[in-house]
């Protein structure tokens, strides 16, 4: 293979940043250039609702000699993500159409739950010794400055990943004023913070001990320089250590900090409030070591690109967590396990035989997989209304690694599986979806239905199937000796639709062993 | 340390002090009797615009502050004023040194030697006054422009550093009190004029002031000249740029240059027999006082010595010029990239020569595999072959980044015009950071080869350029380490304006993080040195007045390290005080050359450490100028670098030891074998040169033998 070189630039709140990395090279793979500028777009959005024209002609002339530093070493490709300053910005479309022709660049906005999952996946590219970490319950919280961001490991398993609308920038901005000194600014940050910790506890962390607590953002780092090691890829500080550091810098107004821990001023801005929030969250979840990664979100999206053209080998199943994720949302709606995974191992089986017809590729296996994960997550509201509370409720729900988009699929997949198929021109009406991921939604709809007849009655009585694809027929073997008059008869009623849809006409076929 | 305080201002010596008792170095080079007469001519020249630059730059600072009332004192305890006061005595001491040099040994050895200059006007022969009177009727009297002050006009500017003549003229047949009149010598003539040969056949000179003064009355037809003579003023010259206001750095520069003319006048230098008269209007119009003055016994601004220097013709008063070698390994021809890569290079200027870090950029300009260029540039040389070669990259594409630093002082005006060019050629030209000068050497050539992204970094101790690298000695490394390489990026990353990388692989920057790496290599020594292992420092530099440093330095020696220090100019620290430095030992080498390279060593228990950088330990090295710090990695250069501090601190030739009173002393020679570095390293480097040439061209076959039983 010749040597590939690729440019990841993030735009992210307070920093900017592009990242080449080579691959094939004399290493494996090398990262070749870092550049970063400090650029506070989340302070803009947060003040002001959008990034400043200052900022946005600033943004441009970095884009542009980044340009330039790409081009200088040919790189073979690059990407570009925005984060949430860039996201949350008024008239985000407007702003991203000006970049983009200022500086001849594409730029791709991440979805919150993208992000985040962008940011798991930098973390974990950079340092093997996060899958260590996470074997036991641990938590990455990103301390942004309008919100904070708390996702959950359990062996080696996302749980949940929640956001809290508060954060380092917003409670200095609004607690600053109410403050009498720095005691009392403490004191109503941990009132403020221990209210949602309390919930979040009731919902998610219900009785584990959250050892291990991640933190990211927050420009913590800086400030725990000393106890950064050679031999350690992420810095990790003691509960005794964090404490020591924050008694000493609770009381220090900006300019102190920057003089006593010789820091850049600008940086110095968030770090009272956030060190107050990760003394709050270590003490809630129980945490005995900090650790405080140093990573980009370039890194994550190295990883992705070089896995996606066979550069690395993927180390860490990411499309697991993903499911993980959905998994646990499927648990709290005490959906039915056993129902759950009958039907993925079907459903799984038909997308695959049918690869050629449906033409669907591995995200949306993955789309579809949740989708069945989630289908019957409705029941938990209403018995009645199932359809429509099980879309409000994928929609109201964040999954990690999907995007907006993705996430809109999958709900109306569920909601298709029992109610009435609409027609793009009646659906267009209330979403976003392009005609494409339409056409996904309607295969994901007739392959859902169809294998949701099988277990009709939550017993799974199917079992074994086996799933047979010839000419324009589609043959499910089963090996039953169970009565499955039920199924059969529901699944000629679904097939309908698969046939709409596919032009392959499925045979459902008991098989009695004697 | 609480025994000691180590810093205690009767610790440390002025400055200033110290910087003139490194003239009084310089000169006595000029007074050295076993030099050659042409080479103790250079040197008392040297010496001048040596004082010229510390009267525009230091003095005119204290004065500053003076005005100011700013009385803070200085590291050795001392008010500005008070420091104003000992400067303004040892001054005139060293001038009259300097006078007393050139009048009482130097010019009768000139006469000696067939080299006459005549001191008079009057004392020419017959035929050469002719000739003077025609060579000023055609070349000097068109571009003289004399001046005259009356009520109606008033004292007319007189330019910083000039040589002019002033005048009492009264008016022909009128009897009044006498006027003011003032002539300015011109610079664009030569300021020796060469007079036909005597007799003997005497090689003749004179100074173009003395064909002024002969034919003063040419100038004023109507007057009379009562008294002519010679003066020259010195002017506060110090910069301030406000870096904040300037929107563009170039402009403030380039307006501030007009501006300098314009200073305070600190320092007037008159000839002794100056008329009190004129005097009197001099003092008043310059508004300078009595210890401002310098009386001289002989011609003003001896600076005309370099030229003498030059006379053809007189080959024997001169040493021969040194021809810089190859370097050793290094074969001509062969692509520089190639060599580098299979071991680091180690450059030690002048004895060997500055071409290959010439090469490694044309080489880079020309290579189709080379992406970018990046190079720091300080002071340039008129013609620089480096500019040019980096013009000539960004014409072939490559992208070319190079920091041109217009606050080198002096050297603005030419700086401005390599960076327009450069700019012009489509380099980006980026220059330096506000408030901080960039005075780290470095150079980086980034190639996409077979097997990746490799760098090629030169760091180096001096400026690049070609010609000073002839005069100057100075070391530097091509190599092409991962880590440096990174380093290197990051280092031009952070010039352009990004972001300070999260760490550093190799480099040690300043102004952030160099004070401190300095301060934890010679604390590291300390703790060494108490744990009752060897413990040792070796430094050269040219200039140690850092307070803190010095400090470290002394509790160091106190816990027993042993310290060598090799400061060619300024040393703040004292040596042989009781149970705080009796452990430092300060040399200090004046040569031919002039000594510019600053190389570190830590012993470190033994897991020894070298390092070089482009930064002396002075304050404004450490905190006010990006200056870097890099380690001398392979052990083949370790050892190469050894050798140098070696030789070094073996000279018994050209070394002055600092005393415990202050003063330098020569080290007595007797009974000693003669070791000049200077020299050493020139006769070295001839040699390693001609054992590979030999080599390189003697294909000797050899045939395989049996071994021996």
């Amino acid at each position: 293979m010749a040597v590939k070189y690729f440019a990841a630039i993030g735009i992210g709140s307070t920093v900017t940043d592009m990242k080449i990395f080579e691959w094939g090279g004399r290493k494996p793979a090398r990262e070749v250039e870092n550049v970063s500028t400090r650029m506070n777009l989340g302070l803009d959005v947060y003040q002001t609702g959008r990034i400043g024209s200052r900022h946005v002609e600033e943004l441009c002339t970095v884009l542009r000699s980044f340009r330039q530093i790409m081009q200088g070493y040919k790189v073979d490709a690059y990407r570009i993500c925005a984060t949430s300053a860039f996201r949350e910005s008024r008239n985000m479309l407007i702003l991203r159409d000006y970049v983009e022709k200022q500086t001849g660049l594409r730029i791709e906005v991440l979805s919150n739950s993208e992000q985040r999952f962008m940011d798991y996946k930098s973390i974990a590219s950079v340092s093997s010794e996060f899958e260590t970490i996470i074997q036991n319950a641990a938590a990455i919280v990103d301390i942004g400055s309008s919100s904070m961001q708390i996702s959950l490991f359990d062996k080696d398993k996302l749980i949940t990943t929640q956001n809290i609308r508060i954060g380092s920038v917003t409670t200095r901005e609004h607690l600053a004023p109410l403050m009498k000194n720095s005691e009392h600014f403490e004191k109503m940050v941990v009132e403020l913070l221990n209210h949602e910790l309390a919930g979040f506890a009731k919902l998610y962390q219900k009785d584990r001990q959250i050892k291990n607590l991640i933190v990211i953002g927050g420009n913590l780092l800086e400030l725990m320089r000393q106890y950064r090691s050679e031999s350690r890829e992420i810095t990790a500080v003691t509960k005794n250590q964090f404490q020591e550091i924050y008694e000493n810098v609770i009381g220090l107004n900006q300019d102190e900090i920057s003089e006593r821990f010789h820091i850049s001023f600008d940086q110095t801005g968030v770090m009272v409030p956030s060190a107050i929030y990760c003394r709050a969250l270590m003490e809630n979840l129980g945490a005995e070591t900090l650790w405080l990664p140093d990573y980009s979100i370039c890194d994550g999206m190295a990883y992705d690109y070089g896995v996606k053209n066979g550069y690395i080998q993927n180390s860490h199943n990411f499309e697991e967590d993903i499911i993980a994720a959905a998994r646990s949302i499927a648990k709290r709606y005490k959906c039915s396990q056993a129902h759950i995974r009958n039907l993925e191992e079907i459903a799984l089986l038909v997308f695959d035989r049918m690869k050629k017809i449906h033409g669907m590729g591995k995200r949306e296996r993955l789309l579809l997989q949740i989708s069945i994960i989630l289908h019957n997550c409705g029941k938990f509201i209403s018995l009645e209304d199932v359809s429509e509370c099980a879309f409000n409720i994928i929609m109201a729900t964040e999954i990690i690694g999907l995007s907006h988009a993705e996430r809109e699929m999958i709900a109306y997949t569920v909601k298709f599986n029992t109610s009435r198929f609409l027609s793009y021109e009646e659906l267009s009406v209330s979403t976003a979806l392009t005609k494409s991921q339409y056409m996904a939604v309607a295969k994901m709809t007739a392959i859902l239905r169809m294998v949701n007849a099988l277990d009709r009655t939550h017993q799974q009585k199917c079992k074994n199937v086996t799933v047979t694809l010839r000419e324009h027929e589609l043959k499910l073997t089963v090996a039953s000796q169970a009565d499955l008059s039920l199924e059969i008869g529901t699944f000629q009623e679904k097939a309908e639709f698969f046939e709409e849809i596919f032009h392959v006409h499925p045979v459902f076929k008991q098989r009695k062993q004697i | 340390m609480a025994e000691f305080m180590f810093d205690r201002p009767e610790y440390y010596t002025n400055r200033e002090c110290s910087w003139l008792a490194f003239n009084s170095r310089v000169l006595s080079e000029a007074r050295d009797k076993s030099l050659p007469l042409l080479e103790r001519l250079k040197f008392l020249s040297i010496t001048a615009s040596n004082l010229d630059e510390f009267f525009m730059i230091r003095v005119a600072s204290l004065k500053d502050m003076v005005h100011a009332k700013y009385t803070k004192k200085d590291i050795a305890g001392m008010t500005p004023q008070e420091q104003l006061a000992v400067i303004g005595e040892k001054a005139h001491e060293l001038v009259a040194s300097q006078y007393s040099t050139y009048n009482r040994s130097l010019l009768p050895l000139m006469k000696q030697s067939g080299i006459e200059v005549v001191t008079e006007h009057e004392k020419m022969t017959k035929k050469q006054k002719e000739y003077a009177d025609q060579y000023f009727h055609d070349n000097v009297y068109p571009v003289l422009t004399p001046m005259a002050m009356d009520p109606s006009r008033p004292f007319p500017l007189v330019r910083n550093k000039t040589l002019n003549i002033g005048a009492l003229i009264s008016k022909k047949g009128e009897k009044g009190k006498a006027e003011f009149a003032t002539v300015q010598v011109p610079s664009v003539l030569p300021r020796i004029v060469r007079l036909p040969d005597t007799d003997e056949g005497h090689k003749c000179v004179i100074l173009l002031e003395q064909l002024i003064e002969r034919n003063i009355d040419a100038l004023f037809l109507n007057y009379n000249v009562v008294a002519a003579c010679p003066y020259r003023i010195m002017r506060n010259a110090d910069l301030s740029y406000d870096e904040d206001e300037a929107a563009d750095l170039l402009k403030e520069i380039e307006k501030q240059l007009k501006k300098r003319q314009w200073g305070e006048v600190i320092r007037l230098e008159i000839e002794e027999k100056m008329d009190p008269k004129l005097l009197k209007i001099l003092k008043a119009e310059f508004a300078v006082k009595d210890e401002d003055i310098y009386k001289i016994n002989g011609p003003l601004d001896l600076t005309f010595l370099m030229k003498l220097y030059g006379l053809e013709g007189m080959d024997e008063y001169r040493y021969s010029s040194y021809k810089p070698q190859p370097v050793p390994g290094l074969q001509d021809g062969e692509d520089i990239f190639t060599q580098i890569r299979k071991r680091d290079i180690l450059l030690h200027h002048p004895y060997m020569t500055f071409e290959p870090v010439v090469q490694f950029v044309k080489q880079a300009a020309a290579d189709p595999d080379v992406l970018a260029i990046k190079q720091t540039l300080y002071r340039v040389s008129g013609n620089s072959p480096i500019v040019a070669a980096l013009a000539q990259a960004a014409e072939n594409g490559k992208q070319v980044s190079v920091l041109v630093e217009l606050k080198a002082r002096f050297d603005e005006e030419n700086n401005i015009i390599w960076a327009k060019m450069l700019e012009k050629a489509g380099c980006h030209v980026i220059y330096g950071l506000l408030g901080l000068k960039t005075h780290s050497k470095i150079t980086l050539v980034v190639r996409r080869e077979e097997d990746g992204i490799r760098r090629y970094v030169h760091l180096g101790t001096g400026n690049y350029n070609d010609s000073t690298a002839k005069l100057y000695t100075d070391c530097g490394i091509l190599t092409c380490s991962e880590q440096i390489g990174e380093d290197a990026t990051a280092v031009f990353n952070m010039l352009s304006g990004y972001s300070e990388p999260k760490h550093w692989n190799r480099l040690v920057l300043a102004p952030i993080w160099m004070r401190s790496r300095f301060m934890h290599l010679i604390e590291r020594e300390t703790q060494h040195a108490k744990a009752g292992e060897p413990a040792r420092i070796i430094a050269k530099m040219n200039s140690l007045c850092d307070k803190e440093i010095i400090a470290a330095l002394y509790e160091a020696s106190a816990a027993g390290v042993q310290i060598d220090l090799i400061i060619r100019g300024i040393c703040c620290l004292k040596t042989g005080i009781a149970r705080i430095s009796e452990n430092i030992r300060v040399r200090s080498i004046v040569g031919n050359f002039l000594e510019h390279a600053r190389i570190f060593y830590f012993q470190n228990g033994g897991d020894e450490e070298f390092y070089m950088a482009s930064a002396d330990w002075m304050p404004r090295n450490l905190d006010k100028r990006v200056e870097i710090l890099f380690p001398v990695e392979s052990q083949e250069l370790r050892e190469q670098v050894r050798h140098i501090l070696q030789i070094q601190l073996e000279d018994n030739v050209k070394a002055h030891v600092l005393q415990p009173d202050g003063t330098y002393e020569k080290i007595d020679k007797r009974g000693k074998l003669l070791l000049c570095a200077q020299d050493y390293f020139c006769e070295e480097a001839v040699r390693t040169a001609q054992v590979e040439s030999e080599v390189q061209k003697s294909h000797v076959f050899v045939p395989a033998e049996a071994m021996d039983e």
